[in-house]
């Protein structure tokens, strides 16, 4: 027991040297550090057979990668025959066991076909996110001339081995163009987006599996039209509002996420830029908290959406009341 | 002034306004909060669903402010300079 809160101590160590080292390179060497530029889109990095490989794919592959490995890990642990799975995938059946009875809460006896979405989306979206916190990426990458009439912006220096790039401290020098070989997936909004459709269409299968054709009643509701004259009227224009959500449901589902992570890696990097040593890893902490709160609130918009096309709509369960 | 310093300060006070709307979601957000802090805290056995509910009101107030922020990268990088 004694031995443990030494390895504890010895890590601590390693932080002080690793500030020391970073106080050291930023302001007795002297090494320039930069603040990269913003770009929306994602960037080509190569291209196969004249389709353009983005930086944001390379990174989606490395996901897939890791969710497959994750999936793999748990599928081995269970068939080595255990009764209580230990260690990495323990950790992963308590996650799963946990978002289990928290669908059941919301979709109740659809939860078993609703369950797949939320958890696929929701670790996908999460190891997206917390690829963020790796260094290297999106600071590891071609250097490029910048062709006529787009943004570039830096000068190369050399440090060490290393090409780096910096802002140009003087006129003379030829500008050139930053491209990292891996970029974090959800800041590109065709990934978003693309979950975001998948979802949204899910969520109108799920309805029309659940309540047949009476699902579309939700979006062009005569049913009251005549028989309660003016409350008919409003019924109809709400039912017109539906179709509206829809649509404003993908945009939700697609800004939300990227905004979110596009926000938070252009923050690390400012912050990075403005006091280079130490105080980014608090925002390591909020980015790290940030994706995992995104990541399960894509997972859980989507099961409780999906919930509600299954459950029907409130008029009808009125109307029953009544009569 | 010429039209490309005009066309840069137009397009940067335009996305600092844009920003503005962050503030009613930034408020929402406290005040979906604080109703769910105080809800934990009369009745501690229901945090579960409280706290689940929180994010998901928390998830649609911050909508408003993810609306804002898409003008203003729209504002910051869609807009083309004019020739």
């Amino acid at each position: 027991m004694t031995e443990k809160p030494k390895q504890k101590v010895w890590g601590r160590w390693v932080v002080l040297a690793a500030i020391l080292v970073g106080i050291y390179l930023f302001y007795v060497a002297k090494i320039p550090y930069i603040m990269p530029g913003v770009f929306l889109p994602a960037e080509k990095v190569f291209e196969i057979a004249g389709f353009p490989i983005t930086n944001t794919l390379i990174a989606l592959f490395f996901v897939d990668l890791i969710v497959l490995a994750l999936a793999f890990g748990v599928k081995r642990a269970i068939a080595s025959g255990k009764n209580i799975l230990t260690g990495f995938s323990g950790a992963i059946e308590a996650l799963v066991d946990m978002l289990y009875s928290m669908t059941e809460g919301t979709a109740g006896k659809w939860a078993k076909a609703i369950f797949p979405w939320f958890v696929t989306i929701m670790l996908l979206v999460l190891v997206a996110n917390w690829m963020e916190m790796i260094p290297g990426i999106e600071t590891v990458g071609l250097i490029e001339p910048a062709p006529a009439g787009e943004h570039g912006e830096f000068t190369t220096t050399q440090i060490g081995p290393f090409t780096g790039i910096m802002k140009p401290l003087s006129e003379e020098g030829e500008l050139v163009k930053f491209v990292p070989y891996v970029r974090v997936v959800s800041t590109d909004l065709n990934f978003t987006l693309a979950i975001a459709l998948v979802v949204v269409v899910m969520i109108q299968v799920y309805g029309i599996r659940s309540q047949g054709l009476a699902y579309f009643s939700k979006f062009w509701n005569t049913g009251t039209m005549f028989t309660k004259p003016i409350f008919g009227v409003i019924d109809f224009g709400v039912g017109l509002l539906e179709i509206v959500s829809e649509f404003s449901k993908v945009l939700s589902f697609a800004f939300r996420l990227f905004g979110n992570i596009f926000a938070g890696s252009v923050l690390l990097f400012v912050i990075g830029s403005l006091v280079p040593v130490f105080a980014q890893s608090i925002f390591y902490l909020l980015e790290f908290f940030v994706g995992a709160i995104q990541a399960f609130v894509f997972g859980l918009l989507a099961t409780t959406f999906m919930a509600q096309a299954t459950q029907g709509h409130g008029g009808e369960h009125h109307e029953e009341a009544h009569a | 002034m010429d039209i490309a310093a005009a066309y840069i300060l137009g397009k940067l006070i335009g996305a600092g306004l844009a920003m503005i709307g962050a503030i009613g979601a930034g408020a929402g957000i406290g005040i979906v909060a604080s109703g769910a802090v105080q809800a934990m805290g009369r009745n501690p056995d229901a945090t579960g669903t409280v706290q689940t509910n929180m994010i998901l009101g928390i998830a649609f107030a911050e909508a408003v402010a993810i609306y804002c922020l898409v003008v203003a990268l729209l504002i910051l990088f869609a807009i083309p300079m004019p020739a």
